[in-house]
């Protein structure tokens, strides 16, 4: 608000200077001076944080933050976020839930949809409540299977290819075979999973200020949670607390490589 | 409209009308004065009105790209997040998901609630299962205070019951005004008894959330594209009104990812849903 009452101000001083004006020409690059003052001090509702980046705006790049959008908490239990304005710390609740609609007769369905709104009052902090699909992360799996797809070929590559070898080499044939084959149909499909979880975040002046308060307050969400809902809601910690952060923990690299891989071979078939 | 827009907008207003107001001052200049300075009353209303347009405009003509942290970019169009992680483009996108029609937003009509919330849970599930790629839905959401909340209904009504006995003791009362005011009345009437049955207010942002993955930016991008037209097409399935988010909102939802601000600063943000 102050910038604008500066900027505002100054615009309407300016155009008060061109009613006693004799040069017009004078009065004319002051009036769009003026124009432009009104512009920037209306734009400052909405766009005050992008002014000063864009000063020092380089090779077409604002830069808002030069460090990673968050750092994991030593307890495990929270994420911590420094912003201009002091840091904040976030922790996460875990959600499972395994009921479905389609085994819920209309009025159970009514009820499971009226506790769900009541898990949002459970606290009188702010409150985010996230149902997220992800894609299962297959990547140790794989990782394994190629492990032994490689030792299989490099079995079969080692066996001579002399008369009364015919038997072990169609056995390691068979091996190679059957270790494509499996590769194959885990990244054909893709796997996934739903997981709905809370998330409640702290201010505070220290780390861990914020983070012990972010912990209670999960804590407090956790237990209105599952006395609510019937199930064992519990703070999330370390991993698993990236899984609902991380873009990447999404979408595992190694299952979208593969599937990527699959699909030019069949592009390409 | 709420009181900081009016303030902002006012100041402005008056800024740019005292400069067409002196227009007479700068001579033959006098017409391009006045057309830029009807110009510029344009980019303000923009601004405030559909600066979703107006800024990703101008980032995309200027060719700037916006750091949001040291492995987030908001690209020059400024509608995803994109992240370079193990050789692979991550590009996040959004979409607001308002439900206010299952709020406070339209006059209730009996038994209408009860039918919508029973078939929600069926019409999550045939979402899920139809869609292939990973999305979140987000309810970010802040109770109110009651008594305040009230206090505020109450005194709304009021004026309202004003407006009304003025209009019906007029010589020839408008039928279309009365019926208008009370419509309006009927509305403020739901949302108390509502909140005098036990019903808590609360204050929600409402959101989703897609990633695509792809070997290039652009491979990413299309993707993205791709996901939120479906989840567009789906979402409308539960009577949302479903848009993608451009613009500085992006840069808002991102951080949403990492922390919730004080009440405060989210109180600014439901504001302006609810506007």
């Amino acid at each position: 608000m102050f910038l604008f009452v500066v900027l505002a101000g100054t615009a309407i001083m300016l155009a008060v200077v061109t009613f006693n004006l004799s040069d017009p020409l004078l009065a004319f690059f002051i009036a769009l001076l003026s124009m432009l003052l009104t512009i920037t001090a209306f734009s400052t509702k909405y766009y005050t944080y992008l002014y000063v980046p864009a000063l020092h705006m380089k090779k077409g790049k604002i830069t808002l933050s030069a460090t990673e959008p968050f750092t994991l908490a030593p307890s495990g239990t929270s994420i911590v976020r420094r912003d201009e304005d002091g840091i904040y710390a976030s922790s996460f609740v875990t959600i499972p839930i395994y009921r479905s609609g389609t085994e819920m007769s209309a009025e159970e369905r009514l009820d499971m949809a009226r506790l769900f709104s009541r898990i949002l009052t459970v606290t009188k902090n702010t409150i985010k409540i996230s149902s997220q699909m992800y894609i299962v992360n297959k990547d140790e799996y794989i990782a394994k299977i190629r492990q032994k797809l490689d030792e299989a070929e490099a079995k079969f590559r080692a066996l001579p290819t002399q008369q009364g070898m015919d038997k072990a080499r169609e056995r390691a044939e068979g091996e190679v075979t059957m270790w494509h084959n499996l590769l194959n149909n885990v990244s054909i499909s893709k796997s996934e999973a739903l997981i709905t979880y809370a998330m409640v975040s702290a201010f505070g002046t220290g780390e861990e200020e914020a983070t012990t308060l972010a912990y209670q307050r999960a804590e407090e969400v956790a237990s209105g949670i599952s006395a609510i809902l019937g199930v064992s809601a519990y703070v999330a910690r370390g991993d698993e607390v990236l899984d609902f952060i991380e873009p990447d923990r999404m979408v595992p690299v190694e299952t979208v490589n593969e599937m990527i891989r699959q699909k030019s071979v069949e592009e390409g078939v | 409209m709420d009181e900081q827009t009016i303030i902002y907008l006012g100041i402005s207003g008056i800024s740019i009308f005292m400069l067409i107001l002196g227009a007479s001052n700068y001579g033959a200049l006098g017409a391009p004065v006045m057309l830029l300075s009807f110009a510029s009353l344009g980019v303000i209303l923009v601004l405030n009105y559909a600066d979703f347009l107006l800024f990703p405009a101008i980032t995309k003509m200027l060719g700037i790209s916006v750091l949001l942290s040291k492995s987030d970019t908001a690209p020059k169009e400024q509608n995803r997040v994109v992240r370079y992680s193990n050789g692979l483009y991550y590009a996040t996108g959004y979409l607001t998901a308002n439900i206010f029609k299952y709020t406070f937003q339209e006059e209730a009509i009996v038994g209408q609630d009860d039918q919508v919330m029973a078939d929600a849970p069926g019409k999550w599930e045939r979402i899920v299962m139809n869609v292939d790629f990973p999305f979140k839905f987000n309810v970010i959401s802040n109770p109110k205070d009651i008594q305040k909340y009230r206090e505020d209904l109450e005194g709304r009504r009021g004026f309202l019951e004003f407006q009304i006995s003025k209009e019906s003791q007029r010589d020839s009362p408008n039928a279309m005004t009365l019926q208008e005011l009370q419509r309006k009345m009927n509305i403020m009437q739901v949302r108390i008894d509502r909140i005098s049955s036990g019903e808590l207010p609360l204050n929600s942002i409402m959101y989703v959330e897609t990633t695509a993955v792809g070997v290039s930016d652009k491979a990413a991008a299309d993707a993205l594209s791709n996901q939120l037209s479906r989840l567009q097409t789906m979402f409308n399935a539960m009577d949302l009104g479903v848009t993608r988010v451009t613009g500085r909102e992006v840069h808002t939802l991102y951080k949403l990812n990492y922390v919730l601000f004080e009440d405060s600063l989210m109180q600014k943000l439901f504001d302006k849903q609810a506007a």
